[in-house]
Formats: C-alpha cells, structure tokens, sequence
C-alpha cells in the first residue's frame, strides 16, 4: 500500500514505524528537515521536506498515487486542508487526520466529502480521556480495550494472589464464574515473554493477563485474577494542558476531582472552564503541595503534563506518599519500558493508544478495529469475515481446523452484529442497546460470513499472516 | 460469441497504459467506463477499492482481475488494460501486475458473474494465451484472442 504520512511527530513516527516492515511504501513529510533525517536514519522511508498543506508538496510526496493519507501534523488547520487537497485534487481514496480541538467534531459536516473530506478523525486527547475513564471504571485493569462497538471488552490486569483463578489451571475459570457467563485468556506475559496459554496454564501472581469477555462480564472475570479494589472516588491530576482540562471536564460531575497547573494564567483559565473540580495553582512534583492537599488520600493520581520526566516525577513522588494509583502520561519508550510496574501502575504512551484507529485502515481485509498493545510488540484485532467456504479460508469452517500461525489467539466472535439484539437498562437508568450475540470462540465454533472475530497476535508479525487467512479469494464478488 | 468477448468491446482494451499505481490505474477504468458506459467514474473506482480491501484480486504471473458491483448498471461489461510498466498489487505471488481485466457487474450478482470470473481465471492460467496478450500489437488483436 502506498501511504502518505504528513507530520513526523510523535504519532507520525509511531505509525511509520509500525507499518515499515510491512510491505507498505511510505512517504514522510514534515517542514523540518532535520526531524526528517532521523527519521530516515532508522526506517526505510522516502521523505519530503514542506508545508504539508501545499499541493507542490502532496504532489511531490506521491499523492496521484496514494492509497492513503494519515494527516497527523500540529496544525489541526493543515491536517484539514491537506486531507481536502488529497481528496480533490489527487482523489487518494482513503484519508485520516488528527483533530486534537474538538471543534471540528462538533458537527460532522465539517468532515464529509463536500467539505474537509476526513473519512476518519482521530482525537488523541479522546482516546486518553476515554482510556482513563475505563481505567476509573476498572481499578483492577491496566488497561480497557473495546471491540465490536463495545460489546466485546479485552482487559489487561496483573494477577495477584487472592485471585480466584491465581495458581489454578485457566479451565477452572467456569466454575467459578456463573452460568452462561464465559470468558476467554487470550495471552499472558510473564517476565514480559508472552505465554500461549491452554486450558492447563497455570496463572501465577505477577502476571500480565489479557482476558476477553462480553462487556457486562467483565467485572466477574476480574475477580479471578485479583481481590478487587474499592470504587474510585478521589482523583488527583497534575497538569492542566489539552488532556489535562478534557479529563477533568469528564470525570468532574462524577468524582471529586483536584487539578495542579503550575502556569498562573492557565490554572485562572481551566478555573473558569471546570464547575466543580478543584483548580490548584502550584508544581505537582512539590511534595509539600501533595501532603497539603492529602495524597495519601486519593484512590488514583493522574500525570498529565507534557513531560515525560515531570510525570514520572510527580506519579512516583505520589505512589510514594500513599496514593493508592498513579497512572503517568509517558511518550519515551524508553521510560514507560523503564517504570511500568515499578514506581509507577500505569503508563500510557500517548502515540500508541491513538494508532490503532489509524492501523485498521491499513490493515488489509475488513478490519473493523485495531488495537495496539505492549508499546507496539502485539496487536489485537476485530476482522469482519467475508465470503463463502468456497472463496474464504475461515468461512464455514471450525476454528481448530484453520491454520492459525502460532502465537495467534482466536478469542471471541460478535454475530449479527448488525441487528440489534437485546435492550437493557442500567443501575442509572440509562438505556444499553446490545447488538449482536457473543460467543467465546471454541475450537468447534464454526466462522459464518458477517461475524466479528477478535484475534489476538502475540507478535505483531502475525498480523499480516491473521490478515491474509480472512483475505477472500479473487472470485469473490 | 463466448462470454468474454460479448463484454469486450475494441473500445475497452488500454494497451501500453501509463499508470504507475493501482489508484491510477482504477482511475483510468473509472474514466474508461465513464465514457463509453455512463458509470460514474467514483462509482467506478470506490467499487473496486472497496473489493480490493477485502482481499487483492491479483491471480499471480502478472495478471490481476479487479471487479466490483455497481448499482444501477444493467448488464455486465469488461475493459482489458496492458500496463507499459507493472504496478505492485499485492498479489499472492507477490509479482507486480501488468495485465488486468476490469468487470464490473450488476449489484445483484449472480451466477453468471462468477463464470465469467472462472472462465478468464482460467484463460489466464494458461502461459501461451498470456504471451499472446503481452505482444498483441492492437485491441482487434486482444479481441480475437478473448473471442477464441
């Protein structure tokens, strides 16, 4: 595939690097030429030099021919323009840009073919918010992942004694949980190597577990990996920059929320746009500060700047006074490899969380969503299978008899996701509309044409070879 | 007349196109059919990325056979395109493509469509009738090899 990446930032860079070593062609453009030549320096890339918004630039960057292009500059404004210029002037089919102002989805005519022509916006303070939302939902996870529109939730969580499951074969799971209520492990990383697991493994404590279930099962599944934790009230974050501010404006109405700018005029600023949070005005790395406005009271402490150093500073600095979990924005790989499950429960990389949306448009076949997991090293995925036994390699058939590649964990299938299935109201009152069926995938579960199947690859270089057994044949119409 | 040849007017064979990319290339069908069909050539070109996503419609040796359905068309017809150079296309042998047949059927599929696929898949698996279409000086040429 032919790809235009516009912007070598952060994001750019991961994106670029995730897709190098896949038989893509990839052009990089950036205005700066030195940022361009790093770059180059490790991946096998072609670069331009240029306002990505020109179209001498787009032009020379390969446009006419382009599958795709993936707008992730600063500019939101460029990001814009660029994806109207490779639409009408260069007709490149597929366009995806990084809004970081939620103005621009405010109303999504700005974004349709007449207009800005973004066939997919890609929010990274969203995405972030969202993440911290499901962890706040979850203190047990590390992480929160959706597929099929939500029905289908992928938890990571570190076993820990007092666990159900803990130190037992992976098979007793149905016996503790209730009837008709399933789940599958779709891959455990011990000392960081990952471990295949079958109905036999053994969970130990210390374990990280990923584990697929129906959204509404969720909260049982955890349980047996790990006692479980009180429910979030008190929430503490430092830094009050884009993310910052959107996490606070989220979670405000619901917990008690206290927020650390250390710019005067911005802290005034955030003041007047939060109702209830508490805007504090001071350095979140000040322990002084933290022991005043009690630390060692809060169930979960947030590091929000934009400094990885800050972050970790400041995340590990609470842990250490008493703060039941700290989570830390961190975008060095480097560091989040460093202080994940050491001073600091949770790392979040913000280019990682945010490409997944942008690989299921790369990734070949119908791929309805992606997620990129361990900084980049697995990925899971949710393909749609198409086609018949005669053109499909997975269609009709039972998933123990299709060849998957090793490493590779079929976990879960959303059937008729297309219908709405059932509607259920909550606790809160609110409605919840499910839509389609989820089975837990068995070896005799047989594939039909429609079903969502969640796939977990335990090395990204699985990937291509899961893409390549839903591919359908040539003579599918 | 075989089933080939009925969808193959002369007016629908490109040879020695210049076209350095599978968008391109889809481009130029679009326009093709445009013309001479009254498609609409983003109907054109949309259909056939869209059938391309889902799984390359390259057969290997060079040779690739993108279709699509398209709404509204009443019959369907066929355009054969020679590339001056071959184009990566992701193809199971991972060879480039310089010879495509481009169908295009109506929305409602039916079995005739998915012989008309088997028959040129069949007709391109064999390497003489492929040498042949590699040197046709002209589409009267390609027509007749299609007719046989």
């Amino acid at each position: 595939m032919k790809i235009i990446i516009l912007g070598a930032g952060q994001v750019g860079a991961s994106v670029a690097e995730s897709l190098v070593s896949e038989e893509n062609d990839i052009t990089m453009v950036d205005s700066d030429a030195e940022r361009l030549a790093a770059l180059q320096d490790r991946l096998d890339l072609r670069v331009v030099t240029g306002n990505a918004a020109y179209p001498s630039v787009l032009k020379s960057a390969g446009a006419e021919d382009a599958d795709l292009v993936i707008a992730v500059t600063q500019s939101d404004q460029t990001n814009l323009v660029a994806c109207k210029i490779a639409q009408s002037m260069f007709n490149v089919p597929t366009r995806v840009a990084r809004l970081r102002s939620r103005d621009f989805l405010e109303d999504e005519r700005l974004l349709s073919p007449d207009n800005f022509a973004v066939d997919f916006a890609i929010c990274p303070e969203q995405i972030i918010t969202d993440y911290v939302v499901r962890l706040i939902q979850f203190p047990e996870a590390l992480q929160v992942l959706d597929f099929a529109g939500g029905r289908v939730s992928l938890v990571a969580v570190r076993a820990y004694e007092g666990g159900l499951l803990v130190s037992k074969p992976i098979k007793e799971m149905k016996e503790h949980l209730p009837l008709g209520m399933e789940a599958r492990v779709a891959a455990i990383y011990r000392r960081d190597q990952p471990i295949i697991p079958t109905g036999d493994t053994h969970i130990q404590p210390g374990d990280e577990v990923f584990v697929l279930a129906a959204a509404e099962h969720i909260r049982p599944v955890l349980r047996e990996l790990r006692r479980m934790m009180n429910p979030v009230q008190r929430i503490m974050i430092a830094g009050g920059g884009n993310i910052g501010l959107r996490v606070a404006a989220t979670l405000e109405a619901r917990y008690e929320v206290k927020i650390i700018e250390h710019t005067r005029t911005r802290a005034d600023y955030i003041a007047s746009k939060l109702k209830d949070a508490l805007v504090l005005s001071g350095d979140a790395t000040d322990e002084e500060l933290l022991e005043q406005e009690n630390i060692a009271e809060m169930d979960l402490f947030l590091a929000l700047t934009n400094d990885d150093e800050d972050n970790i500073m400041a995340a590990s600095l609470a842990k250490r006074m008493g703060c039941k979990r700290v989570v830390a924005l961190i975008n060095r790989r480097a560091y989040a490899d460093m202080v994940q499950g050491g001073p600091i429960d949770i790392g979040i990389s913000p280019a990682h969380v945010s490409i997944g949306t942008l690989l299921a448009h790369v990734r070949r076949g119908d791929v309805a969503a992606v997620h990129s997991l361990r900084r980049g090293a697995a990925e899971a995925l949710e393909l749609v299978a198409h086609g018949d036994a005669g053109s499909s390699k997975v269609v009709g058939k039972r998933i123990a008899d299709i060849p998957w590649p090793k490493g590779v964990t079929v976990a879960a299938l959303v059937r008729d996701f297309d219908f709405v299935e059932s509607v259920h109201v909550r606790d809160d009152g609110t409605v919840d509309r499910r839509s389609g069926r989820v089975e837990i995938a068995h070896g005799d579960s047989v594939i039909q044409s429609g079903d969502h199947v969640v796939v977990f690859c335990v090395q990204k270089k699985l990937v291509r070879k899961v893409e390549q057994l839903f591919q359908v044949g040539f003579h599918f119409f | 007349m075989n089933l080939i040849a009925q969808l193959l007017p002369e007016s629908h064979v490109l040879l020695g196109l210049e076209a350095g990319s599978k968008k391109r290339v889809f481009e130029q069908a679009g326009q093709l059919f445009e013309t001479s069909c009254g498609i609409s050539q983003t109907l054109v070109f949309d259909s056939l990325f869209a059938r391309e996503k889902l799984g390359s419609t390259g057969l290997g040796q060079g040779i690739a056979i993108p279709h699509g359905r398209i709404k509204g068309l009443k019959q369907a017809t066929g355009a054969f395109i020679r590339l001056a150079e071959a184009i990566a296309f992701d193809a199971p042998d991972g060879r480039p493509v310089a010879q495509l047949f481009v169908l295009l059927v109506p929305e409602q599929a039916t079995e005739e469509h998915l012989q008309i696929l088997s028959e040129l898949a069949t007709r391109f698996a064999d390497r003489q009738f492929r040498e042949k279409l590699a040197t046709a000086p002209d589409a009267a040429t390609v027509r007749q090899l299609f007719s046989a």
